[in-house]
C-alpha cells in the first residue's frame, strides 16, 4: 500500500480537526459529524474533476453513526479514509467502522479515563498538598497534554498505515500493556493522593470540627457506596450542605 | 470585584467549559486547572487551589462516558472560586462549594439540552449528510461549537451570578459555626465522593490492592508532616 502523495499535510489537518470531535456530540449520529469534519481532509484527494461522487460517499460514510473515545477516535478516521483510497468496497469500510467502536471505546476509557488521567490528577493533587502550588497545575498541564497529543497523533498514524487491517494496531504490545498497567498505577498514585489530599484539607479544622470531619467523611463514603448509581457526589454534598446551613441555623 | 475582572472570569469559564467535551478536551476543565487560573486572575492563587482540589475530588465520582449525564464542575469552580475569594480564609470553602455545586448542577443539565438542540439539526441535515455535502457537514459542526460556547458562557455567568449574590448576602447573616459547618459539610463531602469514585473505578483484585498500598504510604507521608 502507497500513501497517497498529500498523506502528510492532510493528516496534519486531520489531527487538528480531530480536536473538535466532539462538538457536535448528538444522541443521533454521537461522534458521526465531527468524524466525516475530521476525515473529510483525508478524502479529498478522492475528489476527480468534474465528478466527486467518490469523494461525496466517502464523506457520507465518515458522518455516520460513531462512537468511542474521542482521543482514539483518529484510528477510524485514518482507517477509514486509506481504506477509501485503497478501493475496499463501501459495505467492508462500513462494517469496519462499526468494529471499530467498542474496542476504541473499551481502549480508551482503560487507557485514559480510568488510567492517564486521574494518574495525572492524582500527582498533581500531590504536588498541591505537599506545598508546590500553582506548579503542580501547570505541570499536570503540560505532562497530561504530552500523552494526550502523542496518543492522538499514533491513533490517526496507525489507522491511516493500516486501513482496513488496523486490527493489527491495537495488538501492537504496547498498547496492550500500557492498558494493563494503567489501572494499577492510577490506583496506587490515587490512593496515595487521597489522605494527602485529606490532611491537606482539613488543616484548618480544630477540635469539635475535626471529629466531625472524619464522622461526615467516613458515613459519606459509607453512604455513596452503599447507595451507589442511586446516590451521587453532587447530590449527597448539596444534600449535606443544606442540612450544614439548617444545623447552623438552629444552633447559632 | 471589577466588571474587568467579571468579563475576565467568565472569558475563562466559557473556554473551560467548551474544554470538557468539544474542543480540546486538554483538560483546563479539571476543576484543579480551572479553579487555580481563576484565583491567579483574582490574584488570589490559594483560594483557587483549594477550590481545585475540593472540586477535583468531586469530579472523580464522575466518569464522562458517550451519553451519561454527568455534572459540570469547570465553570462551576471558577464561580466557586468568585464565590470564596471575596470571603476570604474560613468561609471561602463551604460558601464556594455551595456556589460550585448549584453551578455544576446546571451544568450538567444545560449540556443536554444542548445535545438534544444538536440532535434536532443533525435530523435536520440528515438528507444533505447522507448525500456527503462537505459545506453542510463543516457548518452543522461549527454551529454545534458555537451551541457550546454559549451555553458555557450562560453557565459560567450563573456562576458569578450566584457568587455576587453568595458575597452580598451570607457573610453577615450566618454565625461562625454554621461556618465552620458549612466548611466540614463541603470537605467531608469532597472527600467521600472522591473516595467513593476511585473506589468504583478501580474495582477488585490487583487494582484494589495496589490502591491500599496507596493509601498506606499517603497516610505514612500525611502523618510524618
Amino acid at each position: 500500500m502507497s500513501a497517497p502523495p498529500r498523506a502528510r499535510p492532510a493528516l496534519g489537518v486531520s489531527l487538528l480537526r480531530l480536536f473538535t470531535v466532539q462538538g457536535s456530540w448528538n444522541y443521533e449520529r454521537m461522534q458521526g459529524v465531527g468524524m466525516g469534519v475530521a476525515e473529510e481532509a483525508l478524502l479529498r484527494d478522492l475528489k476527480g474533476g468534474e465528478d466527486d461522487s467518490a469523494y461525496r460517499a466517502a464523506l457520507a460514510r465518515g458522518a455516520y453513526f460513531f462512537n468511542a473515545h474521542p482521543y482514539l477516535c483518529g484510528l477510524a478516521v485514518g482507517a477509514a479514509a486509506r481504506a477509501e483510497h485503497d478501493g475496499v468496497p463501501p459495505d467492508q469500510i462500513e462494517r469496519l467502522r462499526t468494529a471499530l467502536c467498542g474496542p476504541l471505546g473499551s481502549l480508551g476509557d482503560r487507557l485514559v479515563w480510568a488510567g492517564w488521567l486521574p494518574l495525572m490528577s492524582a500527582v498533581a493533587l500531590i504536588g498541591v498538598a505537599l506545598g508546590l502550588g500553582l506548579s503542580a497545575t501547570l505541570g499536570f498541564l503540560v505532562v497530561y497534554n504530552v500523552g494526550h497529543v502523542a496518543l492522538r497523533w499514533w491513533a490517526l498514524r496507525a489507522g491511516w498505515t493500516h486501513g482496513a487491517r488496523v486490527a493489527v494496531a491495537l495488538r501492537q504490545p504496547f498498547v496492550q500493556g500500557a492498558a494493563a498497567r494503567s489501572g494499577p498505577a492510577m490506583a496506587l498514585v490515587v490512593g496515595a493522593a487521597l489522605p494527602l489530599v485529606a490532611h491537606h484539607l482539613s488543616g484548618g479544622f480544630v477540635g469539635w470540627s475535626r471529629v466531625l470531619l472524619t464522622v461526615v467523611g467516613a458515613g459519606g463514603l459509607a453512604l455513596l457506596w452503599w447507595l451507589r448509581g442511586r446516590l451521587t457526589g453532587l447530590r449527597f454534598g448539596l444534600a449535606l450542605l443544606a442540612v450544614a446551613a439548617l444545623a447552623g441555623w438552629l444552633w447559632p | 470585584m471589577s466588571l474587568e475582572l467579571q468579563l475576565l472570569l467568565l472569558g475563562w469559564g466559557t473556554l473551560v467549559g467548551l474544554d470538557l467535551v468539544s474542543v480540546p478536551q486538554m483538560m483546563i476543565a479539571r476543576p484543579l486547572v480551572a479553579g487555580s487560573i481563576a484565583g491567579a486572575m483574582l490574584g488570589d492563587v490559594w483560594t483557587g487551589l483549594e477550590l481545585g482540589v475540593l472540586f477535583e475530588l468531586f469530579q472523580y465520582d464522575v466518569l464522562p462516558q458517550g451519553a451519561s449525564r454527568y455534572p459540570e464542575y469547570g465553570p462551576a469552580t471558577v464561580g466557586a472560586v468568585a464565590a470564596a475569594h471575596a470571603a476570604q480564609g474560613t468561609l471561602g470553602l463551604g460558601l464556594g462549594a455551595v456556589v460550585g455545586l448549584i453551578t455544576g448542577m446546571a451544568g450538567g443539565m444545560s449540556m443536554h439540552v444542548v445535545r438534544g438542540l444538536t440532535t434536532r439539526a443533525v435530523r435536520r441535515a440528515s438528507a444533505a449528510l447522507d448525500a456527503g455535502d462537505p459545506r453542510v457537514l463543516v457548518r452543522l459542526h461549527a454551529a454545534a461549537i458555537l451551541r457550546d460556547a454559549v451555553r458555557a458562557a450562560l453557565v459560567t455567568a450563573l456562576g458569578l451570578a450566584l457568587a455576587q449574590l453568595a458575597r452580598a448576602y451570607l457573610p453577615g447573616a450566618i454565625t461562625v459555626r454554621s461556618v465552620v459547618l458549612l466548611n466540614v459539610a463541603a470537605v467531608g463531602a469532597a472527600l467521600a465522593a472522591g473516595t467513593a469514585g476511585t473506589l468504583r473505578l478501580v474495582g477488585r483484585g490487583a487494582p484494589l490492592r495496589w490502591f491500599a498500598v496507596g493509601v498506606l504510604g499517603g497516610a505514612v507521608v500525611a502523618w510524618l508532616r
